[in-house]
């Protein structure tokens, strides 16, 4: 039986009883996103980015990731207007209060650990499932 | 109160005083209830304008630009296009560059020439000849003036001929698309229903229910597929996309009118887009629910519900297959070319990630600045047979003021620039020097 802790809170692009089951992977440079869409369970897959701009996650967004988190941007930004058109659920400027710290010192989910986002309301949770 | 707390004050308000959508044209209004904005069949004439007038100008255009942006500021870092430090240098170059071009196409073409090319988007689709570029045509170049002063480069009380010429240029387009009144969708509700019926019917009549779910989701992916490859033609801009409407139907509900920019001619990257019409466009038909929509002036829509595609009833989709494709020869476009353009929109995006990947950062400005210059210049231009003219008189070469901004605006100051241009009014320096003397 698995349990859900609450470890992030951001904003919510737009809102669905569906909700994004997935395994993170944070995405932090062009090869990186490059590499990731070339992988596999892309689509079951959470990325994390740090920006709110479309250009950086254009080919993770066209390859049907399960959702996106971002650590900064809002729903007004080019990704959060992109994420809503291609209805993949989207919880911007994240902060996680349980997780590994980035190279920059901000904390996040280690890749692998599998995550729900609920985008019921206004705002965006993010649920650390555990088995 | 921390600096955090003051900044977010001057994200929700203007100033910290003046509310953004349709409260703040009303507050601007009764602050000044004729802006210059407005435009008449006779204030569009006159060649010299009033420092008056300029100032109603510019304190408009401060407000609807926090507008525009504030909500916008706190977009983050690219990670791949070094985007605010492209178009602040564009700016200063647009302000060296476009006032001579904008004072050779009224040479051209004269100020009823102007106000015929403001009415292009009433009468034709897939064209960027559009509100966006009338809107952003004056207020670039201003901008650019904004951002040199800032940097202590420019004296605010020179150059008032280039400032009214740029500022007469934009209201003789405005005046074209909207007649009398409020020259900018800010004044109007923040809507934008620009095409006429005659143009419209014929649109609204093509468009065709869903046939079941899988339909849906095909055009769902259609649609943000060709809207994320107009983004990445455009250098991660909105210039890829606009929106016009709502469009009320007979019976409820409401129509968009959208167009997607696939295959733009003269970039280096323009390759990408081979194969793609010149623009598509959608026609999206909703059922009467509930959904508050707004339009901003750069063409971008924001509804709540946010998921407005969930109440989508009817499309249709049609094509201008190049820039100099006539109106009677827009098409529409079927379900298997439109699997055809989803697919090179895919891979064109892919191409387009990985030439960016391999580009320096200073060759990534370099062309942002040239493609933003152009984007805003070249559709007039163009439409008006001024383009290659302009071209041969130097728009591209960096100028001067461009090439003395440059270090400063790449060496990470650009959002420090941008935030007091665009969130604190900084953007629009006063004509009349404030000092005491």
């Amino acid at each position: 039986m698995s349990t859900e802790t609450l470890i992030g809170t951001g904003i919510n692009v737009f809102t669905s009883d569906v909700h994004a089951v997935g395994r993170i992977r944070f995405l932090d440079s062009p090869e990186e996103v490059l590499d990731f869409i070339d992988g596999p369970d892309v689509d079951q897959t959470v990325v994390i980015s740090r920006g709110g701009t479309t250009t950086f996650m254009s080919p993770a967004l066209m390859a049907g990731v399960a959702g996106l988190i971002t650590l900064q941007g809002a729903p007004e930004s080019h990704l959060g207007i992109l994420s809503r058109e291609f209805s993949i659920p989207c919880v911007m400027s994240t902060a996680f209060t349980d997780g590994i710290q980035t190279a920059r010192g901000e904390t996040i989910p280690a890749d692998g650990s599998t995550v729900r986002l609920d985008i019921t309301g206004d705002k965006g949770q993010v649920f650390l499932v555990s088995e | 109160m921390s600096e955090a707390d003051d900044f977010m004050k001057f994200v929700e308000k203007y100033l910290a005083e003046v509310p953004g959508g349709p409260a703040g044209d009303q507050e601007m209004r009764r602050r000044d209830p004729s802006p210059f904005v407005d435009t008449t069949a006779a204030d569009i004439r006159p060649d010299k304008l009033t420092d008056e007038q300029i100032q109603s100008w510019f304190d408009y255009m401060s407000w609807n630009l926090w507008e525009l942006i504030a909500t916008r500021s706190t977009e983050g870092e690219s990670g791949l296009i070094p985007r605010q430090e492209y178009e602040t240098l564009s700016f200063v170059q647009q302000w060296s560059v476009n006032p001579d071009a904008m004072r050779l196409i009224t040479d051209k073409v004269g100020v009823d020439g102007l106000v015929e090319l403001g009415r292009v988007p009433r009468r034709e689709i897939g064209t960027k000849v559009n509100h966006i570029r009338n809107y952003a045509s004056a207020l670039m170049a201003m901008l650019g003036r904004g951002v040199c002063v800032s940097l202590e480069q420019l004296d605010p009380t020179v150059r008032r001929d280039d400032i009214q010429d740029c500022i007469q240029f934009a209201r003789r387009t405005w005046h074209g698309t909207w007649g009398d009144g409020p020259g900018l969708a800010s004044g109007r509700g923040f809507q934008l229903p620009v095409l006429e019926d005659d143009v419209l019917q014929p649109l609204l009549a093509a468009a065709k229910p869903f046939e079941d779910d899988e339909e849906r989701t095909f055009f769902r992916r259609f649609n943000g597929t060709t809207e994320l490859f107009g983004f990445l033609m455009h250098y991660d801009t909105r210039l890829g996309m606009g929106d016009t409407g709502p469009y009320p139907l007979p019976g409820g509900g409401f129509a968009l009118i959208r167009d997607h920019f696939l295959h733009e001619t003269g970039f280096e990257w323009s390759h990408i887009g081979e194969g793609l019409p010149y623009a598509v466009t959608e026609v999206l038909c909703f059922k009467p629910d509930p959904i508050q929509l707004t339009i901003n002036d750069i063409g971008t829509t924001f509804t709540k519900p946010q998921d407005y595609l969930k109440s989508l009833d009817r499309v249709a989709v049609f094509a201008r297959d190049t820039i100099d494709t006539p109106m009677s020869g827009i098409r529409p476009v079927g379900h298997d070319e439109m699997k055809k353009i989803v697919t090179t929109c895919q891979a064109g995006v892919l191409s387009m990630y990985k030439i960016l990947a391999k580009l320096s950062r200073d060759e990534k400005i370099r062309n942002g600045v040239r493609m933003y210059s152009h984007e805003f210049m070249r559709p007039l231009a163009y439409r008006a047979g001024a383009w290659d003219e302009i071209l041969a008189n130097g728009f591209d070469d960096l100028a001067p003021a461009t090439q003395e901004a440059w270090p400063i605006l790449t060496g990470g100051r650009a959002a420090e620039i941008l935030a007091p241009v665009f969130l604190l009014g900084k953007g629009f320096p006063p004509l009349k020097s404030t000092a005491v003397v």
